[in-house]
């Protein structure tokens, strides 16, 4: 357990910095995205009330007065959010390969430390966690800043303000903010099998190599496929036999099964069958 | 007591080790010699279980390799085992953490013997202080047995010395050591056996000073004869 | 300590020779204190247990003893010290007489050449000397 907290602060360290540079550049683009929409809009709004002689109330009907939404659905704020889903997502695969790149084994020294070589598989699976909450609690508390930034732009008169969770239920950002618990644990333990799943399938090419790679495509179909086998029979077997709740549990369920799979074939592959 | 027993190992069709069987004693040094390419670092790699073998057992002291052997036995690679941006102290930090066995005396007193500072950038070491670092971070575990791998190879003559040098003071003392070279001549008169294995088996297994008291050879001489029958 | 040792003869019995050498030379004096066993391996380097083999025959052939665990040293035995001399002396001879032989020099001929040369080579190290 002990070296399993200093392996995963040890990840967290290795990453720290770009991870750093990665919320900056996010803090960057959304801000900039809130800036340019708040001005564009009141840019238009001055436009169309001075040089069209349009009232207010007109323009805010004629126009919908200014919500977060408008700074939710522009590119910059969508492309931050891209970015770090992009990272970490590549950040997944290069968490495994970065220790047996160059020549700087670093492999030979994690595989030789006096600890089952399981933690570092939950290690570097909990680095990967902690670096997607980071960001997610970074998207929360610059939506409260975000909005103070509209507040100064776009005066009230022009603006309805909404809590964040009205931002976010209705578009892709419901993915990364869920509404409800259920959702929430739902969607992030699904990500949670997801990136075992992608571990344990880096894990069969790095053992195997070229032939792992194509273990590691299959171990990954196989899981995807048991993971939606509940639906998949309802759907074309049953002809829809099953009520949304059993059908919820099972997916629970088969998640939980093909999680406990990822991680004991991982453990097999750390242990019996990894070379350096 | 490292045992090896027929073991072999097989990457795709090729066969690398085709049954190698050998002893290491605790308190000698042991060199697998061979020429490039026979498999030695192979062996190596298996004994740590850095690699799956096919077949065959290896013992340490009479039981199987385990998590915590890693306490008692220790495998210093070609290659540096540490990150490139860590600093020497980092590193040394790194060892500390994770090794019951790492003895911070040692490690210091190994950082002045062999003149590197512990503000240097792993990265921005010369190929043989890196290789005196990676030497020095397995040298600094109070572990029973030492693997090395090529310790010599493709360093400077001054950074070889004193790496030799390493083999005659206190701190190999009554450990056991298996050493890999394709090149016996700076160790001659440093190692107490020779393993001797050429494409995938061991040719022949003995102690270099009975060989000369018995038969009058060099490690050459022996060498030689083998390779030429 | 700076020996070169060649492949082909024990590590242990060359290093033996060395303190006999020393011995006869007078480097060595009776009773002087030896480095220890690790000490002379990092000395010589050679490996500890080579260094350990030679000062185990050393002692047994009493060249030198050990009282306790004090360090071992250089023997007073004068019948020792003399037969170190001794031994060298002839091993040398004998290998000398050997190839004189081999070539079928008349003894009082060697003998002449022997000293001339010796005297000469005397001559030539006190000159370098200073």
């Amino acid at each position: 357990m002990n070296r399993y907290l200093k392996l995963v602060n040890f990840e967290f360290n290795r990453f720290f910095k770009l991870y750093i540079v990665l919320v900056i550049v996010t803090i960057i683009m959304q801000f900039f995205a809130v800036i340019l929409e708040s001005r564009g809009y009141m840019r238009e709004a001055k436009n169309v009330i001075y040089g069209d002689m349009m009232s207010k109330a007109d323009f805010i009907k004629n126009y919908e007065a200014f919500t977060m939404q408008r700074v939710v659905q522009s590119n910059w704020f969508y492309w931050s959010i891209a970015l770090c889903v992009v990272v970490l997502l590549i950040y997944v695969f290069f968490i495994w390969y970065r220790d047996w790149l160059g020549k700087n084994s670093f492999i030979y020294r994690l595989l030789m430390l006096p600890t089952a070589r399981l933690n570092l598989y939950f290690a570097k699976a909990t680095a990967i966690l902690i670096f997607v909450f980071g960001l997610v609690a970074l998207q929360l508390l610059l939506f409260l800043i975000e909005m103070q930034i509209m507040k100064w732009i776009v005066p009230a008169e022009f603006r309805v303000d909404l809590p964040i969770k009205e931002y976010t239920d209705f578009n892709y950002l419901s993915v990364i903010l869920p509404g409800s618990l259920i959702d929430f644990l739902l969607f992030y333990g699904m990500g949670i099998v997801a990136v075992c799943v992608t571990f344990t399938a880096i894990l069969f090419e790095r053992c195997y190599r070229l032939k792992g790679i194509i273990f590691g495509i299959s171990y990954g179909l196989v899981s995807v496929g048991f993971f939606l086998m509940p639906l998949l029979i309802d759907t074309f077997v049953l002809n829809y036999y099953f009520f949304p709740v059993e059908l919820f549990v099972m997916e629970v369920i088969a998640g939980i099964i093909v999680l406990i799979g990822a991680v004991w074939i991982g453990n097999y592959l750390l242990k019996y069958k990894i070379r350096v | 007591m490292i045992e090896v027993k027929n073991v072999t190992k097989k990457f795709g069709r090729k066969e690398v080790l085709k049954g190698v069987s050998f002893t290491a004693e605790k308190g000698q040094i042991t060199c697998l010699i061979g020429i490039n390419g026979v498999g030695k670092t192979t062996i190596m790699q298996a004994i740590m279980s850095l690699i799956p073998i096919n077949s065959g057992e290896i013992f340490i002291d009479g039981s199987k390799l385990t998590k915590d052997s890693y306490e008692k036995i220790t495998f210093i690679p070609d290659t540096i085992t540490m990150p490139p941006q860590m600093r020497i102290a980092d590193a040394f930090a790194f060892m500390a953490d994770f090794y019951q066995s790492w003895n911070q005396k040692r490690a210091e007193e190994l950082l002045e013997f062999f003149k590197l500072e512990e503000t240097e950038r792993i990265s921005e070491l010369s190929k043989g202080n890196t290789a005196k670092v990676n030497m020095l971070l397995g040298l600094a575990l109070d572990v029973d047995y030492f693997l090395m791998d090529e310790p010599f190879s493709g360093i400077d003559i001054f950074s070889r010395e004193e790496i030799a040098n390493v083999f005659t003071s206190h701190l190999i003392e009554d450990r056991g050591v298996i050493i890999t070279t394709h090149e016996i001549n700076d160790i001659e008169h440093l190692i107490d056996k020779v393993v001797l294995i050429d494409n995938g088996v061991v040719l022949k297994e003995f102690y270099v000073e009975e060989v000369r008291e018995n038969e009058g050879k060099s490690v050459i001489d022996v060498l030689r004869e083998v390779y030429e029958s | 300590m700076n020996v070169k040792f060649n492949n082909r003869d024990p590590v242990y019995v060359q290093v033996v020779r060395y303190f006999k050498e020393q011995i006869a030379k007078g480097f060595f004096e009776p009773g002087q204190e030896i480095p220890s066993r690790r000490e002379l391996a990092h000395r010589l380097k050679i490996n500890p247990n080579t260094a350990q083999r030679a000062y185990k025959e050393m002692e047994e052939q009493g060249l030198i003893f050990t009282e306790g665990n004090l360090p071992s040293r250089i023997t007073k035995d004068e019948g020792v010290l003399k037969k170190v001399r001794k031994e060298l002396i002839m091993e040398a001879v004998e290998t000398f007489v050997h190839s004189v032989r081999t070539i079928n020099v008349p003894l009082e001929e060697v003998l002449y050449i022997v000293k001339e040369y010796y005297e000469k080579a005397d001559y030539v190290r006190g000159n370098t000397r200073d």
